[in-house]
């Protein structure tokens, strides 16, 4: 079922790059990308926990590979960030929501709603995370560089 | 050097990349780069998220101001990474303004995939996240039509020009009710819920999401914070489409939600 889910992730981000007009030559890379981020969050929410920490930790991994992919074929990292944490984006709380506010069931739309933020803020701060730690690596090149 | 010209290009650079969805520091410093081979002692570059300005200034001559509203924003990364090539390669001296310029024109038009590949995908979308939601193979099959329904829609509201608002909410609406429709004129059982959460994962603001915490930690909090709205705004018409399609259909054919 798992290797289901990532192969439906990965052909997922595949599509979403001729909407995104992503390059031929990055194509399967930011669909890797994809791939990957859904394999860490089934990962961690398998292990039994909650999908805030799923979409913090999956976003810390495809900002990695992100960074790194962008290294190493000259590209901006935004092309595999943004197909990276596609998968992980909070759609199905979003509609629970909704369905649980019309169904009158204030209870369960609130915590949807609750989950939606969660989910938003968890994969913000792995952004926040994995950019301020490359600015560092960055930051202690320019250092070495400049003694020489 | 033809100063006019470069100004030119500059913004044209600016502008195709902040209307393909590049975070501001990006657009910023992709134009600060290519003014400095101007000889003009003061260069500026201001961008926000919904327009831009560059100042070229000489204690000789006059200054000059060029200020650019960027109205309309989607996300295409084929011209965010053309424009960087040509910048770095304009840096490098390996390009004039003149061919510079040309090139960005160049740019502006540039399209990778045809409308139809377009529209596939949409399909593609609403296909592919029916396994990660949990549905079957059954699912999968009669979620190719709400694809159908949300691409055409989608196509509708691209020639009416709606707002993004509009947009996304009649596109929601689209697909709530058409999936609801499948759902009970499918003689076997399939899970309307299922087709609608895999469908709207195509509307929901996940690419402006990214783009704004990382506009948001570069500094950029007025950019970060438009972004961020417009994907408040977004979810919100993802909501009020959705539910408002589903109490419609529900109104029109019967039976409880």
């Amino acid at each position: 079922m798992m290797i289901l889910q990532i192969l439906s992730a990965f052909s997922a981000v595949l599509v979403f790059t001729m909407i995104l007009e992503i390059p031929k030559k990055y194509m399967l890379y930011a669909s890797a990308s994809g791939a990957v981020g859904w394999w860490a969050y089934l990962m961690v929410q398998n292990s039994g926990h909650s999908s805030m920490l799923a979409a913090f930790l999956s976003t810390l991994v495809v900002a990695f590979l992100s960074h790194i992919l962008a290294r190493v074929k000259k590209a901006p990292v935004t092309v595999f960030l943004i197909t990276g944490t596609l998968p992980a984006v909070p759609g199905a709380a979003i509609y629970r929501s909704v369905y649980y506010f019309l169904q009158n069931d204030s209870a369960l739309a609130t915590k949807n709603l609750l989950e939606t933020i969660q989910i938003a803020g968890a994969i913000a701060m792995g952004i926040f995370t994995m950019d301020s730690l490359f600015r560092l690596v960055l930051a202690y090149d320019r250092k070495k560089a400049e003694k020489g | 050097m033809d100063e006019k010209l470069l100004l030119k290009a500059v913004v044209l650079a600016g502008e195709i990349m902040l209307s393909s969805g590049a975070e501001v520091s990006r657009v910023e410093n992709t134009m600060q780069f290519m003014l400095r081979r101007s000889n003009c002692e003061v260069t500026e570059a201001v961008v926000l998220a919904t327009g831009l300005f560059v100042t070229m200034a000489d204690p000789g001559g006059e200054p000059m101001t060029f200020s650019k509203r960027i109205p309309a924003r989607s996300t295409n990364i084929n011209r965010i990474c053309r424009v960087n090539e040509v910048s770095r390669q304009f840096c490098h001296m390996e390009l004039t303004v003149e061919e510079a310029y040309e090139e960005l024109k160049r740019i502006q038009k540039e399209i990778l995939y045809k409308p139809w590949m377009k529209l596939a995908g949409i399909i593609g979308i609403s296909v592919s996240f029916i396994f990660i939601y949990g549905g079957n193979f059954l699912d999968l099959s009669t979620s190719v039509l709400v694809g159908i329904c949300m691409a055409a829609a989608d196509r509708f509201t691209k020639i009416l020009r709606l707002n993004d608002f509009s947009t996304t909410a009649f596109c929601g609406f689209v697909v709530a009710f058409s999936a609801m429709l499948i759902q009970e004129l499918c003689p076997f059982k399939v899970s309307g819920d299922v087709m609608i959460m895999s469908a709207i994962m195509y509307l929901v603001p996940g690419i402006p999401f990214t783009t704004a915490a990382r506009d948001t930690i570069n500094g950029d909090y007025a950019a970060g914070s438009a972004r961020m709205l417009e994907c408040i705004v977004v979810a919100l018409a993802v909501a009020v489409g959705v539910g408002f399609g589903m109490v419609c259909f529900r109104t029109l054919w019967g039976g409880t939600l």
